[in-house]
């Protein structure tokens, strides 16, 4: 045999160590910058309070509105000129929002850094906003929420999100809203909101190396012009779960695959559970190796892939599994997708299995941190919930601290089997008769 | 900047198997990157067998001689790693990031199926992962709108028996007929260490990796007669455009416009590189500006150009838009070739040319800042040129490239008799 059987042990393990976090205020505004020496890209991230939560209800998705149509022109120069300036130091301005946040960023060699965040404060402190652009940019957005509402899984998330917290709720309905909600947008709705959310300060996110950069001038070009200091953010919201499973039947005429959305409330973000949850998610789902990507795809073949996690923002969580399995097998894989979370809210994990998700979790810290723009998703982390300089640390330690008792506890705490949401969107005609059968739960309306 | 675009020390060594090792330290963090490019991809495969070098890829995770069921992923998790692998027309990479420590573990994972995967190989794993391929299948391809729009453009621009000529997924009916001894027969013609590159990226010194290559790699047999995939460099012209319109469930018009470029790593299919981005990447760029914001005939989230990075054949260069409310197929289709003519006859400015340099230097040194990216890329440069250092050449290269290449690469390759266009129509429409 030329193959040696031993499987090797590992090494000695050097210290973990999240590169030094500096903070500073500058021009009334906070700067959090990450040293990353010998870097030749680094990222800026201006951070601001306007996430989703902060959408009136009904207008959902002005904020993605208004991410396009900064680009639509600033008080300086139009919109092509815009263009080309930002691209000609080699980035796009990136944005994105989330629920807790709104998050505009370049990434650039490090030597263009400061002219790529002074162009970056350009249209998001000095947009022109002129109201045939944002009219137009709005048309557009509509007309790209359609284009990717053809695609399975939108519908499905908004029929789980609103069954979960309720459609009177923003936090009921899609993140980046729908196409009839975009589409219903005027044109204040949009400067509005800019002038209300994205005139204070908010902070700024630097990863790069620290040496070639400057953290005040970078400051003084972001925060130049801004006012109004912090608003009161909120508390964790209390949401009911259901006293009982149901299935929600989303119609995909002609469809090959169903798309599985199942889910249930959960804990927020700063739940003290966290880490153990996290955890149980992971055995139960987070991983290739979870149970149920196991079951679903490695034994039975149902799917390409299925996972299932808690999503925490600031003032809700949720447990979610999503997939797409094979029309023919819908029922049987929602019954087996059940049976495991039943099994985990139930059994708890072994140690087998929570060795893995521990140290997977723990190694992902240095694996999957380390260009520029991660260890900026990781600062923005840091930012928005609140947290200390050496958090992934402590994060670490507690992970591999995890016990089985912990874990366990936490998806017995933390897992619903009964109030599971089932929403399956796929081809009505073919499978209803089928989830009927399967006595998983009573086929609901979802207007109900 | 540097000159370079690897300003990392490289080296290398070949095992008396083959095995070429390529090794590039970097203590900045303590991760390492392990990669392997093996020279097989779907344009090896013959008719009937289309979509095997994809499925076989799925069973190199299903275990080996040491090596239990699904055993790899828990152990490359359980050490705090991240995996992957990827198959494409040319050639299909394995890869793992774990915490240095465990370097050892992920060559030793690699060579045990590297030389020992086909007597753990059982009909049962192949039944299911052929499910799951099949599964793969319907979600990125035939689920989606426009998601077979690749499947269709390959052989639209490459000819029947063109090793190109079918898509990577393969077909059902292949997939259907897959047998285990072909797939026994597969390996051992294609895995063998003269057919492979192995990159180590990341906290870990050449002289530690080698001697690790050599005690978990160096036994293992080289293959003699490894048969070569037929070849592609020469495709001939029609001289006749190609057209395809698809009626479907899709919610708007597109029209994708393709081209045979040039093989990617030849200077040729640098011009293309920076051709496509002046073309369509960005705001900034000629199909935005002239179709979203100046016409307004597309939508300007879904307008773009890119090009196809495939070393073994002229590669695809690849324009698409999908059209605004109201606006036709047509009418785009006349737009999006406009915009691709003007390459050739309306100069490419200074403007341009430096918008595009500087987005394709961060693209760059993006995919320079992980471990993993760089073990790719030299893994990708040993295995297609033979040299992993050849890598440092190829932003330079990119650099240099002048208007007037760009538009004598467009009178040459662009023009409107080797021009292949998809059209998307939404079924109401019809």
């Amino acid at each position: 045999m030329t193959l040696i059987a031993a499987r090797p042990g590992p090494g000695t393990a050097r210290p973990y160590r999240f590169p030094a976090v500096v903070r500073r205020t500058v021009a009334g505004g906070q700067v959090v910058a990450a040293h990353l020496p010998g870097q030749n890209l680094a990222v800026a991230l201006l951070l601001l309070d306007a996430g989703a939560g902060r959408e009136p209800v009904g207008k959902e998705g002005v904020g993605g509105v208004l991410a396009k149509a900064l680009e639509e022109g600033t008080a300086q120069r139009d919109a092509t000129t815009y263009a080309l300036a930002v691209e000609g130091l080699g980035t796009e301005l990136v944005t994105g929002l989330d629920w807790d946040s709104f998050q505009v960023s370049v990434q650039v060699p490090v030597d263009r850094l400061t002219a790529a965040v002074e162009l970056l404060a350009e249209a998001v402190r000095t947009p022109r906003l002129d109201p045939a652009d944002v009219r137009r940019v709005r048309d557009d957005e509509a007309t790209a929420l359609r284009m990717d509402w053809a695609n399975p899984g939108p519908r499905a998330d908004a029929a789980l999100r609103a069954d979960l917290f309720g459609v009177e709720n923003r936090w009921g309905r899609p993140m980046y809203g729908d196409p009839d909600s975009v589409a219903g947008l005027d044109v204040d709705d949009v400067t509005v909101f800019h002038s209300e959310w994205f005139i204070r300060p908010g902070t700024l996110v630097v990863a790069g190396d620290l040496d070639r950069i400057d953290l005040d001038a970078l400051g003084a070009a972001a925060f130049a012009g801004t006012g109004g200091g912090p608003v009161e953010r909120g508390g964790p919201i209390e949401v009911p779960l259901r006293e009982q499973r149901r299935i929600i039947l989303v119609d995909r005429p002609g469809s090959v695959q169903s798309t599985l959305r199942l889910g249930h409330p959960a804990p927020h973000r700063a739940h003290p559970d966290h880490v153990p949850m996290t955890l149980a998610g992971t055995v139960l789902g987070g991983a290739f190796t979870s149970r149920l990507n196991h079951l679903i795809r490695e034994v039975r073949g149902y799917t390409y892939g299925i996972r299932g996690e808690f999503g925490t923002s600031r003032r809700f969580g949720r447990f979610m599994v999503s997939s797409g399995v094979q029309t023919a097998v819908t029922a049987p894989a929602l019954v087996e997708a059940v049976g495991e979370i039943t099994r985990t809210q139930v059994g708890g994990v072994t140690e087998d299995e929570l060795a893995v998700a521990r140290s997977w979790r723990a190694g992902q810290l240095s694996v999957e941190l380390q260009s520029p723009r991660s260890i900026a998703s990781a600062l923005t982390t840091l930012v928005v919930h609140d947290l200390p300089d050496d958090y992934h640390a402590r994060l670490r330690a507690d992970l591999l601290a995890a016990d089985v008792e912990q874990v366990s506890a936490a998806a017995a705490a933390h897992l619903h089997p009964e109030a599971l949401t089932l929403v399956v969107e796929g081809d009505a005609a073919v499978i209803r008769d089928e989830l009927t059968a399967a006595g998983l739960a009573p086929l609901a309306d979802p207007t109900s | 900047m540097p000159d370079s675009g690897y300003p990392w020390p490289i080296e290398t060594t070949r095992l008396d198997n083959g095995l070429r090792v390529v090794v590039s330290e970097d203590r900045t963090a303590p991760a390492v990157a392990v990669n392997l490019w093996y020279d097989v991809g779907s344009r090896h495969e013959p008719a009937g067998q289309s979509g095997f070098a994809h499925l076989f890829e799925h069973l190199m995770f299903e275990g080996s001689v040491n090596v239990a069921k699904t055993e790899h992923m828990k152990l490359i998790q359980g050490a705090g790693g991240s995996l992957n692998a990827t198959t494409n027309p040319d050639r299909t990479n394995y890869f793992e990031t774990v915490p240095a420590e465990h370097l050892e573990l992920a060559l030793w994972l690699e060579a045990d199926r590297m030389g020992g995967l086909v007597p753990a190989l059982t009909q049962e794993t192949l039944d299911n992962q052929r499910d799951v391929v099949k599964n793969e299948r319907r979600q990125r391809y035939e689920n989606v709108p426009y998601g077979d729009a690749w499947l269709r453009l390959l052989p639209m621009l490459y000819p029947p028996g063109h090793p190109y000529h079918h898509a990577t997924i393969g077909s059902m009916a292949d997939l259907n007929a897959a047998d285990l001894a072909t797939f026994q027969a597969f390996h051992q013609t294609y895995y063998a260490p003269n057919n492979a590159v192995l990159t180590v990226v990341g906290d870990a010194p050449a002289a530690e990796v080698f001697a690790l290559a050599d005690k978990y790699f160096g036994a293992l047999p080289a293959r003699a007669d490894i048969p070569p995939a037929p070849d592609g460099r020469t495709v001939t012209p029609t001289g006749q455009p190609v057209r395809e319109t698809v009626t479907a469930d899709v919610p708007a018009p597109r029209v994708y416009v393709a081209h045979r470029t040039y093989p990617f790593g030849s200077p040729g299919y640098d011009v293309a590189t920076v051709l496509a981005t002046v073309l369509g990447s960005g705001r900034g760029s000629r199909l935005y500006q002239r179709l979203a914001d100046g016409e307004r005939i597309a939508q300007p989230d879904l307008v773009g150009a890119y090009g196809v990075d495939l070393a073994h054949a002229p590669a695809p260069l690849i324009a698409t838009a999908t059209a605004r409310p109201g606006v036709t197929a047509e009418r785009l289709a006349e737009g999006l070739a406009e915009v691709v003519d003007e390459l050739a006859t309306v100069p490419v400015t200074a403007a341009e040319l430096d918008r595009a340099k500087a987005l394709l230097s961060t693209s760059w040194w993006r995919q320079m800042a992980t471990v993993d990216g760089r073990a790719d890329t030299l893994g990708r440069y040993a295995t297609q040129f033979g040299d992993p250092a050849t890598a440092g050449e190829r932003l330079p290269a990119l650099l240099a490239v002048t208007a007037e290449q760009i538009a004598e690469a467009a009178a040459e390759v662009l023009g409107a008799a080797d021009r292949a266009t998809l059209s998307y129509l939404p079924e109401e429409t019809a």
